[in-house]
């Protein structure tokens, strides 16, 4: 008998206004032991499926089955004894942003303490010391120290830890991770998928993993079932699916995976280049209390980077989150006040001008943020969002400025008739759409696109590339494109600047950085990002920060032509290659 | 922890020294004095000499430090309204029946709020949310001088089942307090719905819900646990507004509480009842914060802990 078995599954929420279906016509199974992905966008039902399972849907939704069984408990006439033995103990849940799914008054030890003893009638003294058995065998280190630690004491990676496991407190024949890694840095991210494939061996588990990335479907599951729509459209073998997949949906979200690069058109540089940053740093004031003394110190968000965007290029800066690479796109937009160093556009230097004399230059250089939601003014209409920095800039009469408002509409793919409309009515790509048209309709030489695609999904992701890719030789712009996602600069970018703990450890075209990354952050970045084919899924070695400061590469004087240091810098190996690096004479 | 106390108690301390001489000054700078003419007709002479024997010709800050020394002993004088007694002698006399009445119209209060507030919030849109909102905007809207009224009016004069005013036996004790007891009940009511609400749509509970807990268990641990700590700091500043006496109140029911001296003593320029009782209410609030800071560091790791290694 199969360990999860669904059959005919509908979930409906009620509504103002009637019902709304969640997921339609939803069968799978799961067998002991065994791995599944659910693979689909946001809305597609994927987690609504897996909460029913474990009835943790909230009171408006409605829940019909044929049938609906999770270890041999038909799960719709469940009572409370029955559904206490199902949640942790037959199933555990994993979930996506870890830093909000500890309750944050009780301490690590007690929640998972607690976990147990729900189940199983043992002391408190023995259930933590169980705790802190589970929490070494998720590698934690300081795993009796952690017990008595609060969630806000510890990072995300640490916290997703401590999350799998509470999960694994009860020995559940079944782990449910829901997006177990969305939150978390690429490098945190593969460490913590090779984790949970690890402890499902150990315990024998079966695993639905839900996700909305192909990589870590190939990365973790044998068998996988893709929904759009509160439907499913497809279900196989994780190999067939991604090698001869039957349906259209399906052949989209792997198109998606293997976007083609194509080098920016139109020439570089006349000049000068559309924007320079040169010798760049930020540094905060703390203070820190330690009994009754003030400690005051110096944080270095980032130290003395260097940057070129040539004109009609795409750069890439990417790193983990802390390496600084938003502040920089900030202070490049003058948006963070830098404390050290200039930037140049069009040659000309604005990190001393006052803001009357920026102005002119604020109509070069524009950005887009990460969350549209937040960047668009819930009490505008879209027409007003985008032609606000025509009136700012004071361009053009108000019918003028409506119109080309509504003309940019049309050029980043919505309709004229979107104009009267507020953010709210529209979807997160959208809304994205949104933003971009008002930073380009100024027609700037400079757009920073701050991970203006990490909120989206797949498809609609690469939508926006394309859209980006396309304003770009439309417009000549320069983009300098911040992100943590690899495989989206792979397909965008033009060269690629790796930012590491508020600093530049490496930068190259992107194609070389791909093919001959010399800076051992840079092949850590490289190595965790997921798979794209499920056959070429490996085990892989994680760095410490101290073994990446201990393989920091090596030069002769000859191969680089800089001066013998002790201390790492960056030195030029080949053409528009620059590594952190020791130079020996 | 230890430190964040004593800098906390050191910032209260200052904040009550800035409020007592901001309140100094102001008693200076309004017009009219102890011994005008109208009120008193001396000649010049005498009048001096009067000022002089009260110190009230010496510079501002010597009567300042002056006025704050016999603070400090407990001393402030003798209040104009009723000679024969010292001020702290009326104010130990007079606020009782208000710490009584008011004390307990909070104290019981703010529990029943409480237990309304988690009513409404766990069966939220269902008709015990609807009346527990009703009953909450009907204590928050109604003044307590209508709310006294109609509380005479139902259960003296109606049902004639309690008397309607007077002091000092229990029994007519319960309407004054049941009249005290609105505001807390209605402002808890809401607070703690709301606090809940919020506390239940955050993530952790689903996670809670998954690791197999009693619903009872999650409300009762963790929901209120993390509701209480918005609540906590609302509680001992509403007990001190409470609690010193409503001048409706204990008019409508005749109680000879404090409520009433917050008025006369301005009416008659009882000055030194008058700075008596500002200083007194200024060390209550300042008090009250001093320890609802405590509790809320107490209660929220985030600041008893610190922050992130």
């Amino acid at each position: 008998m199969p360990l999860v078995e669904i059959e005919g599954l509908r979930v409906s929420f009620r509504q103002y206004g009637g019902k709304v279906d969640a997921v339609r016509h939803v069968s799978f199974r799961v067998s002991e032991g065994e791995s599944v992905g659910i693979v689909g966008e946001s809305g597609s039902g994927k987690s609504v499926s897996c909460s029913a399972l474990l009835r943790l849907l909230p009171a408006t939704a409605e829940v019909e089955a044929t049938t609906l069984r999770l270890d041999g408990v038909d799960v719709l006439k469940a009572n409370k004894e029955d559904l206490a033995r199902l949640r942790g103990r037959s199933a555990a849940m994993i979930f996506q942003d870890p830093m909000t799914a500890f309750d944050p008054v009780f301490t690590i030890g007690h929640q998972i303490a607690e976990t147990i003893r729900a189940h199983r009638k043992v002391g408190k003294r023995e259930a933590l010391a169980e705790a802190e058995q589970l929490l070494l065998r998720v590698e934690i280190k300081n795993a009796a120290d952690v017990l008595g630690y609060y969630p806000h004491q510890l990072s995300g990676g640490m916290l997703q830890r401590a999350m799998i496991a509470m999960a694994l407190s009860c020995r559940p024949k079944l782990l449910i991770a829901d997006e177990p890694t969305t939150a978390l840095d690429v490098t945190i991210q593969a460490q913590i998928l090779q984790l949970i494939k690890r402890v499902q061996a150990e315990f024998g588990m079966a695993l639905i993993m839900i996700t909305h990335d192909l990589g870590v479907i190939a990365e973790t599951v044998d068998r996988v079932v893709v929904m759009y729509g509160g439907e499913i459209m497809e279900e196989g073998a994780v190999t067939d699916v991604f090698e001869a997949p039957k349906n259209d949906y399906t052949k989209t979200l792997l198109a998606s995976l293997h976007s083609r690069f194509e080098p920016s058109k139109g020439a570089p540089d006349t000049v000068a280049p559309a924007l320079e940053l040169r010798g760049v740093a930020k540094s905060y004031h703390t203070r820190r209390r330690s009994g009754f003394r003030v400690v005051q110190g110096e944080f270095q968000a980032v130290q003395t980077v260097d940057v070129v965007l040539p004109r009609n290029r795409i750069v890439a800066l990417v790193g983990e989150s802390g390496s600084g690479k938003t502040t920089t796109g900030l202070m490049a937009m003058r948006l963070t006040e830098p404390s050290r160093g200039q930037i140049l556009v069009d040659g000309t230097d604005i990190s001393q001008l006052d803001p009357a004399a920026l102005i002119p230059f604020r109509r070069r250089m524009q950005i887009v943020f990460q969350n549209s939601y937040s960047a668009l003014d819930p009490m505008m209409t879209l027409a007003q969002i985008i032609a606000e920095p025509l009136h700012i800039h004071g361009l053009g009469t108000p019918r003028e400025q409506t119109e080309k408002a509504l003309n940019w509409l049309e050029r980043v793919g919505l309709p004229r008739n979107f104009g009267n409309r507020y953010a709210h009515e529209l979807s997160g790509g959208q809304r994205q759409r949104v933003a971009i048209a008002r930073a380009l309709i100024l027609e700037p030489t400079v757009l920073v696109a701050d991970e203006p695609t990490s909120a989206l999904d797949v498809t609609v992701k690469a939508q926006i590339i394309n859209l980006l890719k396309q304003l770009q030789a439309e417009l000549g712009l320069s983009i300098l494109f911040i992100s943590h996602d690899l495989s989206t600069v792979k397909s965008l970018t033009d060269s690629v600047v790796v930012m590491y703990r508020g600093r530049v450890v490496e930068e190259a075209p992107t194609e070389r950085l791909f093919a001959e990354p010399q800076h051992p952050y840079t092949r850590a970045l490289l190595d965790a990002i997921p798979a794209t084919n499920p056959r070429e899924k490996r085990l892989r070695t994680f760095l410490s920060a101290d073994e990446i400061k201990a393989r920091t590469p090596r030069y002769t004087v000859i191969q680089t032509g800089s001066a013998p240091n002790a201390a790492p810098q960056l030195v030029t190996i080949a053409p528009g290659h620059r590594v952190e690096a020791i130079v020996t004479p | 922890m230890t430190a964040h106390i004593i800098r906390r108690i050191l910032s209260v301390a200052f904040t009550f020294i800035v409020v007592s001489i901001i309140i100094f000054l102001m008693m200076h700078s309004v017009p009219g004095g102890p011994f005008d003419a109208n009120d008193m007709p001396v000649s010049e002479a005498v009048r001096a000499k009067m000022m002089a024997q009260w110190g009230l010709d010496q510079p501002l800050h010597v009567q300042y430090f002056n006025y704050m020394w016999g603070v400090l002993h407990l001393d402030f004088g003798v209040p104009f309204q009723s000679p024969g007694e010292t001020v702290v002698e009326l104010i130990s006399r007079a606020w009782v029946p208000s710490l009584i009445l008011g004390g307990s119209g909070v104290l019981i209060g703010a529990p029943l709020g409480i237990l309304l507030g988690m009513a409404a919030a766990l069966n939220r849109n269902t008709w015990i949310d609807y009346l527990a909102s009703t009953l909450a905007t009907l204590g928050l809207t109604i003044p307590v001088f209508v709310t006294s009224m109609l509380l005479i009016l139902i259960f003296a004069v109606w049902l004639n089942w309690l008397p309607a005013s007077g002091w000092p036996q229990p029994n007519r004790w319960i309407l004054p307090i049941a009249c005290y007891a609105a505001i807390p009940l209605a402002t808890y009511a809401r607070y703690t719905r709301s606090a809940v609400l919020d506390t239940l749509n955050r993530p952790f509970v689903t996670v809670l819900r998954a690791k197999g807990l009693s619903e009872r268990r999650i409300v009762f641990q963790h929901v209120m646990r993390n509701s209480a700590i918005p609540l906590v700091t609302v509680f001992l500043p509403m007990f001190i507004g409470t609690a010193t006496g409503s001048i409706f109140v204990e008019a409508m029911f005749r109680v000879p509480g404090l409520g009433a001296y917050f008025v006369s003593s301005i009416e008659v320029r009882d000055y030194t009842l008058q700075m008596a009782l500002m200083l007194l209410i200024t060390f209550m609030y300042c008090l009250a914060y001093l320890l609802s800071d405590i509790a809320y560091a107490l209660l929220n790791p985030r600041i008893r802990v610190g922050g992130a290694e």
